[in-house]
């Protein structure tokens, strides 16, 4: 590919297209979903063994998405009664430095459970359906919460904001505005 | 071969190497053609790599896979910019309203593609950021070679006058 038409651009100009980023990371959540289409079209095998296998599996990991969840309905009862600074300073018991890991791990753990607890979701079994549901309001009161607890953080950060408007719009509203059923979990 | 993998055996891993060394660059040039949204440039990568797996047993060397994939792209944007409407390379030049003219100070090189008519967009950057010729552009879009120069003549006057307004004498 050689460009024929170079001679209308400046110097400058050539030098300013030529410093455009060639790369952008979309970030891990979109490398899940795509995964996760092509999966679901057959495009990709199951990565998690034959089915005989993927049944206890099943059964494990709901229960740990159950166990992940009542944690942090406890920790986040704890946590609601300090400010987001003394909670995280008596959560590391150290720096601001393991705090931000911490929050890190927790990320990729609550990321690594959800993606596990999805592909369950392809088994299509009725008898796990409540427990699947259980995971999945899990996941959504925990997110609520986490952005909850990210706007404190960052009062004027506008992302932050816009996502806890979206998210706590459809979290509060009842059966008959977009689909989204009442919640039973009480958070923070 | 990564390809042969996902294609024959259905490998979760082989496709997730070959994601992970492609992806940036798709998303990257998917993001500029569609002018900056990250919403359209996930559903477009997405809707690549889907058309890609379908059809990943005709190819054999990286290369051309790139080359391919990017192709894939291409053709996703455009097929966007139809559904929604927006203006698209068949628009007469003089048809073409200038994007807003206000902020010019705050506008770098990639806001300003951002705003540029999606017709004008695709052609600068396959010419002046992907290094296409006007050949290329044209069997790529389906138009002229003729048409294809005389967009990114265009396109460029426009950039100008977002980048340097009072630079450009009309």
């Amino acid at each position: 590919m050689h460009n024929d038409d170079r001679s209308e651009s400046s110097e400058l100009e050539r030098a300013a297209f030529a410093a455009l980023p060639r790369e952008r990371d979309p970030g891990p959540a979109l490398e899940e979903r795509i995964v996760r289409a092509l999966s679901k079209r057959g495009l990709l095998a199951p990565g998690n063994g034959p089915r005989w296998i993927r049944r206890p599996l099943l059964a494990i990991g709901v229960a740990a998405s159950v166990a992940v969840f009542a944690l942090g309905v406890a920790v986040g009862q704890w946590l609601g009664t300090r400010t987001v600074t003394e909670s995280m300073a008596v959560a590391q018991e150290r720096t601001a430095m393991q705090a931000a890991a911490a929050v890190q791990r927790a990320g990729s753990a609550y990321v690594t459970a959800l993606a596990a607890l999805t592909a369950f979701t392809e088994l299509g079994d009725s008898a796990d359906a409540s427990s699947l549901a259980q995971g999945r309001e899990a996941a959504l009161a925990a997110l609520t919460a986490a952005v909850r607890e990210l706007v404190v953080l960052a009062p004027d950060d506008p992302l932050a904001l816009s996502i806890q408007e979206l998210i706590e719009r459809r979290w509060v509203s009842g059966p008959e505005t977009d689909g989204i059923e009442v919640r039973n979990v009480v958070w923070f | 071969m990564l390809a042969d993998r996902v294609w024959r055996e259905r490998d979760e891993e082989a496709f997730r190497v070959l994601y992970r060394r492609h992806t940036p660059a798709l998303y990257q040039f998917a993001l500029r053609l569609v002018g900056g949204n990250t919403f359209d440039a996930e559903d477009v990568v997405q809707q690549a790599w889907i058309h890609a797996a379908e059809g990943l047993g005709a190819f054999r060397w990286e290369s051309a896979f790139s080359t391919w994939l990017h192709g894939i792209v291409l053709n996703l944007c455009r097929a966007l910019f139809r559904r929604a409407d927006r203006r698209w390379i068949e628009l007469k030049e003089d048809s073409v309203a200038l994007a807003p003219r206000q902020n010019h100070d705050q506008l770098d090189l990639e806001a300003a593609l951002a705003t540029l008519p999606p017709g004008y967009r695709t052609v600068v950057i396959l010419h002046d950021v992907e290094g296409f010729t006007h050949e290329q552009i044209a069997a790529r879009l389906e138009i002229s070679a003729n048409t294809s120069k005389s967009q990114l003549s265009r396109g460029r006057q426009v950039l100008r006058s977002l980048l340097r307004p009072e630079a450009v004498s009309r």
